[in-house]
């Protein structure tokens, strides 16, 4: 047991961090804000040349196979930045075609992935906002060797930069995890249309609409309408990296307010000698801290092969509450220049707020935690595997 | 990042359950619930004879002492091994580790003849500490303590009051912060001494709380542990009784304060009723109501439970400062403030789950649980108020942590007195 980090952990972070610190200004953040695209291709480029694509996916394809662990260091450090990379929507989709896909697939998307010639994404919400697999409305109809899918997601990310997608859809009758299937989609493919959506963030989501949008049925990823626990492992993923990615822009963005504290004067002193100030900046750092702990236990434990839906849970209800409240506490300290357009604070904000409403409220994350505790029989007992209770 | 223990610790962490299971006999929870007077369940303030039998079997097993070198009488083992014993046995309310025994700064900052007279000793149970900081006019600003040891020949004299002296009365010495220096900045003046309790001029008086309640069950957090009130009247002592050297205290007192807090019990007495109040909340029933039902309370049990998971990780995260060599900069802070002020949210939103039965005190009729929740709701903020204040603790966060400047204080006095 070691929560530390190694030398080479430490080293993986300083190497990102210097690397987006000369490439990615905040001037670039901005840009991608209006930028159809919506992401830089020459640094997306650059990314794919240091292997943050490929990080944890197997070697075969040319990735390097590290913990999931040293991804959520990569994530941290995106987020600090608030790079504007479809990065984690590519490495979500990529691994989980890692993970459950077969032979001919993961040789057809990887390798490109590990380039940094290819762009993923997935798709899962859709009009009922919760983060549950009954909301899963889109069906695909086996016709020959074909599916054919209608239907409409929400909140996807990047779908116009991507090339394919990941599309969790009904292949059966069913509620919950029954009938579902996750399909590989080429986003090109006739029937998809896009509206882009206008967010707080300013990014690249959209809404898609299937209408009769024919794929291979050797697309499905396993096997046809079992593919429930593989969208729930895709999901936990998703979430767990989400969380490291909120808590790499909230520590920028609280060490910004921290250091503005240091230097503006008011009533004769810094106003980081004040201990209100002073107490709220240790509560932030407190906060960060257990965000932290608890997204890399998640991670750990996926590395280790072990059951983590619940430590996903319980970092994403603590990061959703904590990280907003840092970032509103940083607002706080900075005043009125806070606010300023022409002030870099907002880039944070905007995100890390608007990352605390997806892939799961507080309240839907906590349902998941009360449901293990107390709908599993037997005595629970801090530190040890809380048992496993079937997703509803 | 390595969040697992290996095969061997999880080999002896079964194993310290194992003995638990079949060791913490009904008769011993009774023994211990019915010291009335300051038990303190350690070896060394525990004397009831089934709880004496019981350290007999937890010391032959070699748990006592585990991380401290084999010439003092440990084992040279690792601080995990040592804090897997220590967390075992703090679940069932049995302190076995030496964290806050003063064994730490000794071996840090003491003499050869010093860890010799003292580590094997408080290793064995033979010795403990009472810790001498606080005082009638200095709590959170401890520099400010008063109390004078003066040299006088091979001699120092000691004079003064020292508040809340945990287990003074059952303790063999006092690990006592006294000033040396009145004529420089104060926290320059200060010394430690390890001063013996039989030396004449030192009288203690017992402080009552309102967690001491004679039928505190065993678990209640400070519950078990008589508070004193202990006087020094020209109590003369050796020098060799200076632990590091003279006027360097507060450096060595820290260094205490900081290894004090790392370990299991500090977190675990801020986290045990967040279990209890799961397994009750699954098992309990009032005529057609299930609390299990209810939304609210479900929601609640679950912040607490990622809350109470922050507490055990931070406290991982210190081991592992403190077993591979870092340093402390505010992580000892960090974790001294959420841990505590979590035992008083999870001890608060408990009594609003049960209602009207959570005041009900252990011997009542309708009590829950030996009512230890509502004894719990007396001692769960004490945490936050000793050893440091989550106040003062945010304060070194702040400045320690983050480089944030100290403020300017009107007349602030620069010396001792």
């Amino acid at each position: 047991m070691n929560l530390l980090l190694t030398d080479e952990e430490k080293m993986l972070r300083h190497t990102a961090r210097e690397f987006l610190e000369a490439e990615c200004p905040t001037t670039l953040v901005r840009a991608m804000e209006t930028d159809p695209l919506g992401y830089p291709p020459a640094l997306w480029r650059k990314t794919a040349e240091l292997g943050w694509q490929g990080m944890a996916l197997p070697e075969t394809y040319g990735g390097q196979d590290l913990p999931l662990v040293y991804l959520g260091i990569i994530m941290q450090e995106v987020g600090r930045a608030v790079a504007p990379l479809p990065l984690l929507g590519t490495v979500v989709a990529a691994l989980t075609i890692a993970s459950d896909a077969t032979p001919a697939q993961r040789e057809a998307i990887l390798p490109g992935v590990v380039r940094g010639d290819t762009v993923l994404t997935w798709a899962f919400t859709e009009q009922d906002p919760r983060f549950r697999p009954d909301t899963v409305q889109t069906r695909a109809v086996v016709d020959g060797d074909h599916l054919v899918i209608n239907g409409t997601k929400l909140f996807v990310d990047h779908f116009t930069a991507a090339d394919h997608c990941l599309v969790a859809c009904r292949t059966a009758a069913g509620s919950g995890h029954a009938g579902l299937s996750l399909v590989l989609v080429d986003t090109k493919a006739p029937g998809i249309s896009t509206t882009p959506l206008v967010t707080l963030a300013k990014d690249k989501q959209c809404a898609v609409v299937f209408d009769d949008v024919r794929v291979p049925r050797a697309n499905v990823i396993g096997r046809l309408g079992e593919g429930g626990p593989i969208v729930e492992r895709m999901l936990d993923r998703a979430t767990v990296l989400l969380c490291a990615q909120m808590l790499g822009a909230t520590r920028k963005d609280a060490e910004m307010a921290i250091d503005y504290s240091k230097y503006r004067v008011a009533f004769g002193q810094p106003i980081g000698a004040l201990q209100s100030i002073q107490h709220i900046c240790a509560d932030m750092i407190v906060w960060i801290d257990g965000g932290e702990l608890l997204t890399y236990e998640a991670l750990w434990k996926m590395d280790q092969g072990l059951p983590a839906g619940i430590e996903v849970s319980q970092a994403k209800a603590f990061c959703n509450e904590k990280c907003e409240a840092v970032v509103r506490f940083s607002q706080m300290i900075h005043g009125g220049i806070g606010f300023m357009m022409e002030f870099d604070l907002h880039l944070w904000f905007r995100r890390v707020s608007a990352w605390a409403m997806r892939l799961g409220t507080s309240y839907e994350h906590r349902a998941r935690i009360a449901h293990a505790l107390i709908d599993s029989p037997g005595t629970v007992v801090l530190g040890r595997p809380v048992p496993v209770v079937v997703a509803v | 990042m390595d969040f697992g223990f290996t095969p061997e610790q999880e080999a002896l962490r079964r194993e310290v359950r194992d003995f638990i299971a079949e060791h913490l006999t009904a008769e011993i929870v009774e023994e211990l619930e019915g010291l009335t007077e300051g038990f303190g369940v350690s070896r060394s303030v525990g004397r009831g004879p089934l709880v004496s039998r019981l350290f007999d079997e937890i010391a032959k097993r070699g748990w006592l002492g585990i991380s401290y070198p084999k010439e003092y009488g440990g084992q040279d083992g690792d601080r995990i091994t040592q804090y897997i014993v220590e967390e075992e046995f703090a679940r069932v309310g049995i302190a076995v580790g030496l964290a806050g025994s003063g064994a730490p700064a000794i071996l840090a900052a003491g003499t050869e003849e010093q860890k010799r007279a003292f580590i094997p000793k408080l290793i064995s149970g033979e010795y403990s500490f009472a810790l001498g900081f606080t005082e009638p006019q200095a709590g959170a600003d401890l520099a400010s303590l008063q109390c004078r040891a003066v040299r006088d020949g091979d001699d120092y004299v000691i004079n003064g009051q020292k508040m809340y002296t945990s287990a003074a009365h059952t303790a063999t010495h006092v690990y006592l912060m006294a000033r040396t220096d009145t004529a420089v900045p104060k926290h320059q003046g200060i010394s430690i001494f390890l001063v013996p309790m039989d030396t004449p001029g030192l009288t203690v008086r017992p402080l009552w709380t309102i967690q001491n309640e004679p039928r505190a069950p065993l678990g209640t957090t400070y519950g078990a542990y008589r508070t004193n009130e202990t006087f020094f009247d020209d109590v003369r002592v050796p020098k060799t009784t200076l632990l590091g050297k003279e006027n360097e205290g507060w450096g060595v007192g820290s260094m205490g304060l900081n290894l004090d807090r790392v370990g299991a019990a500090r977190y675990l007495i801020s986290v045990r009723r967040d279990e209890d109040i799961v397994n009750w909340v699954k098992t309990n029933r009032f005529d057609g109501y299930s609390p299990a039902d209810d939304p609210a309370i479900r929601d609640k049990i679950a912040e607490l439970w990622i809350e109470a998971q922050v507490c055990r990780l931070m406290t991982m995260r210190s081991m592992s400062i403190v077993e591979h060599g870092g340093h402390f900069t505010y992580e000892g802070a960090a974790e001294k403030i959420w841990a505590p002020e979590h035992g008083v949210r999870t001890s608060e939103a408990i009594t609003q789950m049960l209602g009207p039965y959570g005041q009900l005190l252990n011997g009542s009729p309708y009590a829950v649980e030996k009512g230890i929740f509502a004894h719990n709701l007396m001692g769960a903020f004490q945490s936050g108020i000793n050893h440091g204040s989550v106040q003062v603790m945010r304060d070194q966060v702040a400045r320690r942590g983050l480089g944030l400047p100290s403020a300017r204080r009107a007349g602030r006095p620069e010396a001792g007195r």
